[in-house]
C-alpha cells in the first residue's frame, strides 16, 4: 500500500472542501444573488464544531449539524434583509458581514480565544483510529500505516458529504426549487408574475449557501484542528468566488470543478505558487472577458454526454 | 628582499593550514564512521503572501547554514524546501508532502504560530520531530514529544526587557498598545499584561490596533493624553516602526518597551530617528562582541546583500541544533534524531547559549537592547 | 485630547472622502463598482513614494507623477477589464464586479512583487510643517488633505451638474443607448469617468503617504474597503454622500478608539452599512431605493 500517500489525500481532502465550499456560492448563485459573506458563514460553521468539540466535549458529527445549522440560520438572518438589496448591494453588504463577524472572532476572547484560535480541535482521521483501536482494530491488518489510515479516513468521509452534497443540489435543481430558482435568475418580476413566492426562495437559496459554507467550515476544524479568524478573511471569501467563476455558476459540476482544478494545480505547480494569486486574478477577468459562464456549462455538458453516448464504450 | 618576504609568509601560512587541515581531516578518519551522515530535511517557509519577508530570512539563515555543514563533509544535508503562504491548509500540505513524499527525517518551520498548530500535530503523529525558528505562541512545544522550537517565546523575553526599564526609568505608570488580530502580538500582550500587574505597575489604558491599518494616531493620541512613564507595546517590527514613528511626532517622547518582534534593523529603517528609546529583548543582537556572530553577520551580508536579523539568525542556529543531533543520533532515524535534539544542552550557536528544556522548548537568557544613535546597543 | 481626535478624524474621514469619490463617480455613470479603485490608489501612493524618495522631487511632481500612472490604469482597466463586457447580451451585472475583483487581486500581487510586503516610508519635509492652536499642533498636511477632498467634492458636483460633459456623462449614467443616439460618444465618455476616478485615486494615495508617513501593499484593500462602505452608507452614486459618509467614519472611528474600544475599529464601517441598508436602503444621500436600480 505504498502508493497511498497521505499528502495525495491531504491534497484531495481539501480539493473536496473547497468543493463544497464552491457548491455553496453556486446555490446563492443560481438565484442571481451573490454572496461575499461566505467565508463569514464558514466562520461560524468551523467556530461552532470546533468549541462545541474542544469545550464541550460534543461528539463531532452533532458539532458538524450544530455548526453547519447555525451558519444556516445565521443566513436566514442575513438574508431576510439582504433580500431588500440586489445584485451589488447584495455583494458589499456580505461582504460587510464577513469583515463584522472576523471582528467579533477576534474580539470576543472569552469565547473563541481572540487571534489565537481554537487548538487541539479533535482530527477526524485521528479519533476514528482511536475509537477503532480500542475495539481491537490496527490500520496493519488493512496493510496501511496508521497516518495513511488516518488520511483515508478523513478522504473518505469527505468524499461522502461532497457527493451526498452534489447529488442533493443535483436533484433539487431539477425539481420544482431548481426551477423556481432558474426563473428568478433570468428575471425576478417576471417569475413574481408567474406566482414564484421569490422572497421565499431567494432567502431559502441563501440560508441553504450560507448552510453548506458552515458545513465545509466545520469539516475543515475537524480536517485540521485548528481554526483562527485568519482563515475567514476577504481573500477565502474571493477564493471561493473564483472556485464559482472558473468552474462555471450555470451548473452544479461547475463550481465542484473549479475547486478541485483551482486546488490540485497551485499544488502540483508548487514552483510558480509565487505567482498563484496573480493568476487567479488574471483569471478571473479573462474568464469574464472570454467565459463568463465558466469552464463548464449546461451546453458543454450535453456535448459530453451526446458524445458520450455516440461512442461505443 | 621585502617581496620574497611576504611570498616566505604566505608560504607557511599555507604550509601551516594544509598540516592543520590535515590534522583535521586525520582525526576525522579516526572516528569510526567515516561515511558522511546523509539526510533529508524539509523546511516550511513563506515563500510567497503577506509573510513572505520573515519566510525569505528564514530559508536564507537554513541554506547559508546548509552550505557551512555540507562542505565540512561529515554530515550531507538534502534541503527541501515547500511554500506555505502563511496558510494553515498550504502548511499542513507541505508538512505532509514532506514526510509522506520527500521522506525527510526532520522538519525545519513552519513560520507561523497558526501554522505550526496544524502540521505539529501531523508531524508528531507521523513520527517526524519538527522544529519552529519562529512560532513563539503559547503551547506550542506541548503538542507533543516530536514538536521544538528554537525561538525564544515572548514570555521569556519580555519580562526581561519590561523588567530592566521598570528599574531603570523607574516606571510607575504604563500604557499597552497591541494587535489583537496577530497570535505573536496577542500572546505577546498578555505577557506584558502579567508582566506589568506582577510589577504592580499602574496600566493607564490597554489600545489594540489591527493589521494592514495605515493610522494609529487616534490610539496614540489617547495614550499621550494619559502622560504614562512608558508604553508596552507589542507588535512585529512593520507595524511597531510605524507606530513609534507617529508617535513621536505627536509627542509622545516616553520609553517604548517591546517583546521579540519588534527587534529588527528595519524598525530603525522604518522609523529612523523616531526609533530612538525603543527597548527589546531578543537572543539576537548582530553586533554582539562574539566571533561567531561577527562571522554569521559577515557571511550572511555577503550572501543575500543585507544584515540577518533574529529571523535569519533564528533559522540558522536551527539547522545547527538539527544536524548536531543528527550527528549525535549517528543516522538519520526519525526516532533517534528526535532523542538526540531533547538531549541537546548548551549548544552554542549564533544566539548565544541554548537548551532544550524537559518539555522541549527553549532556555535561553535573552540581550535586552536599547536604540541608540540609529543602532540597538546594549541596555544596562 | 476632544480637539486633537477631531483633527485625527477630520484628516482620516477626509481620505476616505477622496478615496470614496473614485468609488461613487464610477458606479453613478457605469452602475458598476469598481472592486480595483483601491489598489489603484494603493499604487498611487507607490508611484508618490518613489518619486519622493529616489528622486528628492518636490511634492507637486510626486502628485503628477501618481496622477498620469493611476489614469493610464484607470484606462487599462476600462479597455480590457470592462468594455469587453459592456453591451454583451445575457452579461450579468455581477460580471464587472468580479473582473475588478480579479484586477485588485492582480494589481495587489504583483506591487508584493515589486515592492514587498513591508512598510515603505513617506518622507517629506512638508509633513513636519506644522503651527499650534492653543492646546493642539496642527499639520498643514492636515489642513490641505482637507482642502483637497473638498475641492475635489465642489469640483465634481459642479462638473456633473452645470457643465456639457457632465450632462453627457449624467446622460449616459441614465441611459447608455439613449446617450449613444443622442450624439454622446458613450465609450469615450466611460473611459473619462474611470481614468478621472483613478486619477483621484492616485492623489488619495499621496495624500495617504504624507498624512501617515508610510505604505505597503495592503492599504489599498483596507482603503479600498471603507471607501466601499462609505458610498453605500452615503448613498450610491452621491457626491456629497461620499463626502459625508467619509467624514463619519473617519470621526467615528476616532472617537471609537478615543472613548471606546479600539479592537472593534475596523469593523465599525460594515456595522454602519448593515445597519443603514436596514433602515434606509437607498443611503444617507441616496435618491432612487435600491429595489429600483438593476
Amino acid at each position: 500500500m505504498e502508493w497511498l500517500n497521505p499528502y495525495h489525500l491531504q491534497v484531495a481532502s481539501f480539493m473536496l472542501i473547497n468543493a463544497i465550499l464552491g457548491v455553496s456560492i453556486y446555490v446563492t448563485l443560481s438565484t442571481g444573488q451573490l454572496s461575499l459573506g461566505n467565508a463569514g458563514f464558514m466562520g461560524i460553521g468551523a467556530y461552532t464544531a470546533a468549541l462545541l468539540s474542544t469545550q464541550h466535549q460534543v461528539p463531532i458529527p452533532v458539532g458538524i449539524l450544530a455548526g453547519s445549522l447555525l451558519a444556516g440560520a445565521a443566513g436566514i438572518l442575513v438574508g431576510i434583509p439582504a433580500l431588500r438589496l440586489s445584485g451589488v448591494y447584495l455583494a458589499i453588504a456580505t461582504l460587510g458581514f464577513g469583515e463584522v463577524l472576523r471582528a467579533v472572532l477576534i474580539n470576543w476572547e472569552s469565547l473563541t480565544g481572540g487571534a489565537v484560535g481554537v487548538a487541539a480541535i479533535p482530527q477526524m482521521g485521528r479519533v476514528i483510529l482511536a475509537w477503532a483501536g480500542d475495539r481491537g482494530f490496527s490500520p496493519e491488518s488493512l496493510g496501511l500505516q496508521s497516518n495513511q489510515f488516518i488520511s483515508l479516513a478523513v478522504f473518505l468521509i469527505l468524499l461522502l458529504c461532497t457527493i451526498l452534497t452534489v447529488a442533493f443540489f443535483l436533484r433539487l435543481s431539477r425539481s420544482r426549487v431548481g426551477r423556481a430558482y432558474a426563473a428568478i435568475r433570468l428575471d425576478e418580476s417576471a417569475a413574481s408574475a408567474a406566482g414564484i413566492p421569490v422572497t421565499y426562495y431567494k432567502v431559502l437559496a441563501f440560508s441553504q449557501g450560507a448552510l453548506l459554507s458552515g458545513f465545509a467550515g466545520a469539516l475543515f476544524a475537524h480536517a485540521t484542528s485548528f481554526v483562527s479568524p485568519g482563515d475567514f478573511t476577504y481573500h477565502r471569501a474571493v477564493e471561493i468566488l473564483v472556485f464559482a467563476v472558473f468552474g462555471g455558476s450555470e451548473h452544479i459540476f461547475g463550481p465542484v470543478f473549479g475547486a478541485a482544478f483551482l486546488t490540485v494545480v497551485p499544488e502540483a505547480l508548487r514552483s510558480i505558487s509565487d505567482y498563484r494569486y496573480i493568476l487567479y486574478g488574471l483569471l478571473l477577468v479573462l474568464m469574464m472577458v472570454f467565459r463568463p459562464q465558466g469552464v463548464i456549462d449546461p451546453a458543454l455538458l450535453r456535448r459530453v454526454r451526446r458524445s458520450g453516448k455516440g461512442t461505443p464504450a | 628582499m621585502k617581496r620574497n618576504g611576504r611570498v616566505f609568509a604566505i608560504v607557511a601560512c599555507a604550509l601551516f593550514a594544509f598540516v592543520f587541515m590535515g590534522a583535521e581531516k586525520a582525526k576525522k578518519a579516526a572516528k569510526p564512521k567515516g561515511e558522511p551522515i546523509r539526510a533529508k530535511i524539509g523546511v516550511i517557509s513563506i515563500i510567497t503572501g503577506a509573510g513572505a519577508g520573515y519566510g525569505e530570512a528564514i530559508t536564507n539563515g537554513i541554506k547559508l547554514a546548509r552550505d557551512e555543514v555540507n562542505a565540512k563533509g561529515d554530515v550531507l544535508i538534502d534541503l527541501k524546501i515547500e511554500d506555505s503562504s502563511g496558510k494553515q491548509e498550504q502548511a499542513l500540505a507541505a508538512a505532509q508532502k514532506l514526510i509522506n513524499s520527500e521522506k525527510v527525517v526532520a522538519i525545519i518551520g513552519p513560520t507561523l504560530s497558526n501554522e505550526m498548530m496544524v502540521a505539529g500535530p501531523e508531524a508528531n503523529a507521523s513520527g517526524v520531530p519538527i522544529m519552529g525558528t519562529s512560532t513563539t505562541a503559547k503551547g506550542i512545544t506541548q503538542i507533543g514529544k516530536f514538536v521544538f522550537r528554537n525561538s525564544l517565546p515572548e514570555s521569556q523575553a519580555i519580562p526581561a526587557s519590561i523588567g530592566k526599564a521598570v528599574k531603570k526609568y523607574n516606571i510607575r505608570k504604563v500604557a499597552l498598545l497591541y494587535g489583537n488580530d496577530d497570535v505573536f502580538t496577542k500572546s505577546g500582550f498578555d505577557t506584558m499584561k502579567e508582566v506589568a500587574e506582577k510589577l504592580k505597575l499602574k496600566i493607564l489604558a490597554i489600545e489594540e490596533f489591527q493589521k494592514g491599518q495605515a493610522d494609529y494616531k487616534a490610539q496614540l493620541t489617547k495614550i499621550a493624553s494619559l502622560k504614562p512613564d512608558a508604553v508596552f507595546c507589542s507588535a512585529l517590527y512593520n507595524e511597531g516602526g510605524v507606530i513609534l514613528a507617529q508617535a513621536r511626532k505627536m509627542g509622545l517622547k516616553v520609553p517604548f518597551v517591546g517583546g521579540n518582534g519588534f527587534n529588527s534593523p528595519k524598525v530603525i529603517e522604518i522609523a529612523k530617528g523616531a526609533a530612538e528609546g525603543l527597548i527589546v529583548a531578543t537572543p539576537w543582537f548582530a553586533d554582539k562582541n562574539d566571533p561567531k556572530v561577527k562571522a554569521f553577520v559577515a557571511k550572511y551580508e555577503k550572501a543575500y546583500g543585507k544584515k540577518p536579523d533574529q529571523f535569519a539568525a533564528q533559522a540558522y542556529d536551527a539547522f545547527y541544533i538539527m544536524t548536531n543531533a543528527l550527528k549525535a543520533a549517528g543516522t538519520a532515524d526519525r526516532a533517534k534524531l528526535r532523542d538526540a535534539l531533547a538531549a541537546t544542552r548548551n549548544f552554542h550557536g549564533v544566539l548565544g547559549k541554548f537548551s532544550f528544556d524537559a518539555e522541549r522548548d527553549v532556555v535561553m537568557t535573552p540581550n535586552v537592547l536599547i536604540v541608540k544613535g540609529g543602532k540597538f546597543t546594549i541596555f544596562n | 485630547m476632544f480637539l486633537e481626535q477631531m483633527i485625527n478624524g477630520i484628516t482620516l474621514g477626509s481620505i476616505y472622502a477622496i478615496v470614496a469619490l473614485g468609488y461613487t463617480l464610477v458606479f453613478g455613470v457605469l452602475d458598476i463598482i469598481n472592486m480595483a479603485h483601491g489598489e489603484i490608489f494603493m499604487f498611487g501612493a507607490f508611484v508618490g513614494m518613489l518619486i519622493v524618495s529616489k528622486t528628492g522631487a518636490p511634492l507637486p511632481v510626486a502628485f503628477l507623477g501618481a496622477i498620469a500612472v493611476t489614469a493610464a490604469m484607470g484606462l487599462l482597466l476600462e479597455r480590457f477589464a470592462l468594455r469587453p463586457l459592456r453591451g454583451r447580451p445575457g452579461a450579468s451585472h455581477l460580471a464587472s464586479l468580479i473582473s475588478t475583483i480579479g484586477v485588485s487581486i492582480l494589481l495587489e500581487n504583483v506591487a508584493h512583487k515589486i515592492f514587498g510586503a513591508g512598510n515603505h516610508i513617506f518622507e517629506t519635509t512638508f509633513a513636519d510643517i506644522g503651527f499650534r492652536v492653543g492646546p493642539v499642533t496642527i499639520y498643514l498636511v492636515q489642513v490641505v488633505i482637507l482642502l483637497i477632498s473638498l475641492l475635489l467634492m465642489a469640483g465634481l458636483a459642479l462638473w456633473l451638474g452645470r457643465t456639457r460633459s457632465g450632462k453627457a456623462l449624467r446622460a449616459t449614467a441614465e441611459n447608455l443607448e439613449t446617450a449613444g443616439l443622442l450624439g454622446v460618444d458613450t465609450n469615450r465618455m466611460i473611459t473619462a469617468t474611470v481614468v478621472i476616478a483613478s486619477a483621484m485615486g492616485g492623489i488619495a494615495g499621496v495624500l495617504v503617504g504624507m498624512a501617515f508617513n508610510y505604505i505597503n501593499n495592503q492599504i489599498g484593500l483596507s482603503m479600498g474597503l471603507k471607501g466601499l462602505a462609505i458610498i453605500i452608507f452615503g448613498g450610491m452614486g452621491s457626491v456629497y454622500g461620499a463626502m459625508a459618509g467619509g467624514l463619519i467614519l473617519g470621526l467615528s472611528e476616532t472617537f471609537v478608539v478615543a472613548y471606546g474600544s479600539s479592537g472593534y475599529r475596523d469593523a465599525i464601517a460594515f456595522i454602519a452599512i448593515i445597519v443603514i441598508l436596514l433602515i434606509k436602503p437607498q443611503g444617507l444621500f441616496g435618491q432612487a431605493p435600491a429595489e429600483a436600480r438593476r
